[in-house]
């Protein structure tokens, strides 16, 4: 049993600013508890009062503000999926929580945790990408607003201060005619992601993209938009010699900022695999 | 050591207890309510042996920090069966010979717990999908499937 932990859980977000503001240092924020507990089992978890916001009215709730949707950091990737507003208004992100670790865990992870863990292979991070998503946090000295893409500064590095604390997610809502998740794991439950991908795309009546939003998670250290293979196909029609063509760009994308590893043997082709696969059901065949 | 006053429901009772702020529900379960029908196997939310049901929803004990416990419904194993006799679910798993050595058990039954909870008559891939996070290394998945497809509500009334 881990006997130097302290436990505290504040029934406000300003008595947990508060508490952050002079113990900060010494915290970890846990929520859902899925990695927190993992590495306090290890004996990994060197800051170790334990923080639980869990429960703070602030950081729940999935709503629409004006043009904007809001995820509040400590809704649950079991909430995430039942919800009808995140099915409309950002289905990649509500599908990407259907095959989400396991149901025990989808019950407890959130998805300010998922962000904030900062793990290359965080599965909510690709549909937060392509809503073009901003990471509220709050803090003593006061709220401040990240784009997704910066959260992280390298793998398991987070942006977030000490002091800090994520409340909420502010997404861009689309409503696209096409919008999907895929992942490829060892296997389908309780596989940490090998490599994921994040799609959204509307076309026209003769089947020309008119808007593509891709992003590509777990194969960079830190979340990627894939804005080439974007730009490539915007206003053609996706056709299965196109697709290969703009596969073919994803990978080389991506072995820009990768290097080539030795892991590309495998990975070169399974990018663009997963990527032929989650665009397959908008090619056009004619 | 910190401990942390909670107050909770286990099984239908009422308990107080002073935690150690760093244990887990898993270890407070065993250790402090002696309920060992909970087990541990990997301690890090991958094989569901611990799978307890917590307002409702299946979760994995040994991810759950104790303190977290304070002013909820735990479920565990224990409570399943009523004085007249066994749930239909542990009927079914005796039934279709769904347990071997019986380790994953437990955590099957309360993830089954939790689905006919939320669905009442879930179809043959959402009973899969609800035990994807237990893994049994014995008998093999198909005779526990089977086994809680037969015991779904609404096939039984």
């Amino acid at each position: 049993m881990n006997r130097d932990c302290t436990y505290h859980r504040p029934s406000t977000l300003a008595e947990a600013v508060d508490y952050l503001a002079t113990k900060g240092g010494e915290t970890t924020i846990i929520a859902g508890g899925t990695d927190v507990m993992v590495d306090l089992r290890a004996g990994k978890l060197e800051r170790r009062n334990l923080l639980d916001v869990s429960r703070l009215d602030e950081l729940r709730g999935i709503r629409l503000e004006g043009e904007k949707l809001v995820v509040g950091a400590a809704v649950t990737l079991a909430e995430i999926h039942r919800s009808p507003l995140l099915a409309n208004h950002a289905p990649a992100l509500q599908k990407c929580a259907r095959n989400f670790a396991s149901a025990q865990i989808r019950n407890k992870a959130t998805i300010g945790g998922n962000v904030g863990h900062c793990s290359p292979c965080g599965d909510t991070i690709p549909p937060l990408v392509i809503h073009q998503a901003e990471m509220v946090c709050t803090g003593s000295s006061g709220q401040r607003r990240l784009p997704i893409t910066e959260v992280a500064t390298g793998a398991y590095r987070c942006q977030i201060a000490r002091d800090e604390i994520i409340t909420a997610f502010v997404l861009e809502p689309v409503g696209a005619d096409f919008a999907d998740f895929q992942k490829i794991g060892r296997r389908q439950a309780l596989a940490i992601s090998r490599m994921s991908m994040a799609a959204m795309l509307n076309q026209d009546q003769e089947g020309r993209i008119t808007m593509l939003r891709l992003a590509l998670g777990a194969c960079t250290p830190t979340p990627c938009r894939l804005r080439l293979v974007e730009e490539f196909l915007l206003g053609k029609k996706p056709q299965p010699a196109l697709l290969m063509q703009a596969g073919e760009l994803l990978a080389e994308q991506m072995i820009a900022i990768t290097g080539r590893r030795s892991s590309i043997i495998y990975k070169e082709p399974a990018v663009q695999g997963l990527f032929r696969r989650i665009l397959s059901p908008v090619a056009c065949h004619d | 050591m910190q401990t942390v006053h909670i107050e909770f429901m286990v099984n239908g009772k009422e308990v107080a207890l002073d935690v150690p702020a760093g244990a887990t529900a898993l270890q407070v379960i065993r250790e402090m309510l002696g309920l060992k029908g909970s087990k541990e196997g990997c301690g890090i939310g991958e094989c569901g042996a611990c799978t307890v049901v917590v307002d409702g929803k299946a979760v994995n004990a040994c991810l759950l920090l104790a303190a977290q416990l304070d002013g909820c419904r735990l479920l565990t194993v224990e409570g399943l069966a009523d004085p007249a006799g066994l749930h239909p679910l542990q009927e079914k798993m005796i039934e279709h010979h769904a347990v071997q050595c019986g380790f994953c058990t437990p955590g099957v039954l309360m993830s089954s717990y939790a689905l006919f909870a939320e669905k009442a008559n879930p179809k043959r891939e959402e009973i899969v999908a609800a035990v994807a996070g237990n893994l049994c290394r014995c008998t093999g998945y198909q005779q526990i499937i089977t086994a809680i497809e037969a015991a779904v509500p609404g096939e039984n009334r």
